[in-house]
């Protein structure tokens, strides 16, 4: 019998696990072995819940030994009938919400690069010709990912940084562009969409927007050193806010928090890089279960 | 990569609301189509009708506002570099929800408070601490509080 574990794998990943791992702060020093153990937490929530639909009707075949099934539908039928269905809608849900959720991205993304192509002025900062420079005060920075990808600085931006400042901050939207961290968030953004209301941890996503920030943030500090990123996210931060701009809090201090991460710290007194090789291994462990689980169904 | 026409109506795009913007103010009124072609389209090599679309494609996006005059539109930008980057800033963070919208684009920085800016500083004198030779900050540009 391996539905219910398999079940059960599926409901402890989906729920109370995302919202304890928000909660283990440390973590956050191995930022790119953290990310990886949400995925897996993700992935293997789903695998467990599709798995328990062929873990079914290898339940039922064995119970009633050999036996045709066909157009009978008894005890065993109908426990197939509920998996699949369950399964199936599982995965219809996520399938459309995919589909809903990078259509409307990559709709906003075009929209919004044709217009900073349109609009912007004709210098280009740091000879980069992803870089477009708009005609604004207030010193943002960000970058539009895909296949015609674009780092957008403001002249305040420039003004505000000096060189190496700046180049920190280039540093950083492009690392995100390269690693395709928009790929990573756009799953979790999915996975995150997909689960019904009650399910949906809003601190794991905001995590996980934190991890991917400070993946960026680190390849910024390889270029341009730790106390310089640093500085340049406390100018960024510290620009006055125009009025009538969006402003979207309940982020907190979640700068001063990317400050102290740049720099590797032990986590729980062991060196991070061997934390991470525990973290990777438990992330593997993680997606093996369901597969184990399924495996050992139909041994 | 290849000029697609989306590319080529794009720098077409750039380059009308470049000439609109330029005009201004010797036409206050704005420009004709045939104005228009004559600054941009012909050094281009672009048919007068192609103009005629791209403005009309730009007035539907709310960059250019058009005035018929007689049987023909006279054009003018829908506001200034500025105050349509200003706009295309603010709609952007405005068009989608919050998830979404920062799925979309990934900002180097989420707005922050006057609270948050003492955090900030706090964090960094910590790090400059540990690191006392890279911490002054090059000269020329604000100075360091």
């Amino acid at each position: 019998m391996y539905i219910a574990p398999l079940i059960v794998l599926a409901v402890l990943l989906a729920w109370p696990a995302p919202r304890l791992m928000a909660e283990f702060t440390a973590f956050r020093r191995a930022p790119r072995a953290a990310l990886t153990v949400w995925q897996a937490t993700a992935v293997t929530a789903l695998l467990a819940a599709l798995a328990s639909a062929p873990a079914a009707v290898i339940h039922v075949r064995r119970e009633s030994g050999i036996i045709e099934h066909a157009g009978a539908f008894d005890d065993g039928g109908l426990v197939i009938v509920l998996a699949f269905l369950v399964s199936g809608v599982i995965l219809a849900r996520l399938l459309s919400c995919a589909h809903r959720v990078g259509r409307n991205i990559r709709a906003v993304r075009r929209r919004h690069r044709e217009l900073v192509d349109i609009l912007a002025l004709d210098a280009l900062p740091g000879g980069d010709r992803q870089v477009r420079l708009l005609a604004h005060a207030t010193p943002t920075a960000y970058c539009l990912p895909g296949m015609k990808r674009r780092v957008v600085l403001t002249q305040g931006t420039i003004d505000r940084l000096s060189e190496p400042e700046l180049d920190a901050v280039l540093t950083h939207e492009r690392a995100h562009l390269i690693a395709r961290h928009d790929l990573l968030l756009e799953f979790f953004t999915v996975v995150h969409e997909a689960v019904p209301a009650v399910v949906r941890s809003d601190a794991s996503l905001r995590e996980v927007r934190l991890l991917i920030e400070v993946l960026a943030d680190r390849a910024a500090v390889r270029r341009a050193g730790a106390v310089t990123t640093a500085q340049a996210i406390v100018q960024m931060a510290g620009s006055p806010t125009p009025a009538g701009s969006m402003a979207i809090r309940e982020e907190g201090s979640i700068a001063a928090v990317r400050i102290g991460l740049l720099e590797r710290h032990p986590i729980a007194g062991v060196d991070p890089r061997i934390a991470s090789i525990a973290m990777y291994a438990f992330a593997a462990t993680l997606v093996l279960a369901p597969v184990l689980l399924l495996v050992a169904a139909f041994a | 990569m290849p000029p697609t026409l989306r590319n080529r109506l794009g720098d077409l795009e750039r380059a009308v609301l470049e000439c609109l913007w330029a005009s201004a103010e010797t036409h206050p009124d704005g420009l004709t189509v045939r104005q228009v072609h004559d600054t941009v389209g012909v050094e281009r090599g672009i048919a007068y009708t192609t103009v005629m679309t791209v403005l009309d494609r730009m007035a539907k996006k709310d960059l250019v506002r058009r005035e018929r005059e007689g049987r023909a539109w006279r054009y003018r930008p829908a506001a200034s570099r500025e105050a349509l980057t200003s706009e295309a800033l603010h709609q952007t963070l405005g068009e989608l929800s919050g998830g979404n919208r920062r799925s979309a684009l990934l900002h180097f920085l989420e707005e922050s408070t006057p609270e948050d800016l003492d955090a900030l500083k706090a964090a960094l004198a910590q790090l400059e601490a540990a690191h006392p030779t890279e911490a002054s900050r090059p000269p020329g540009r604000t100075p360091r509080t």
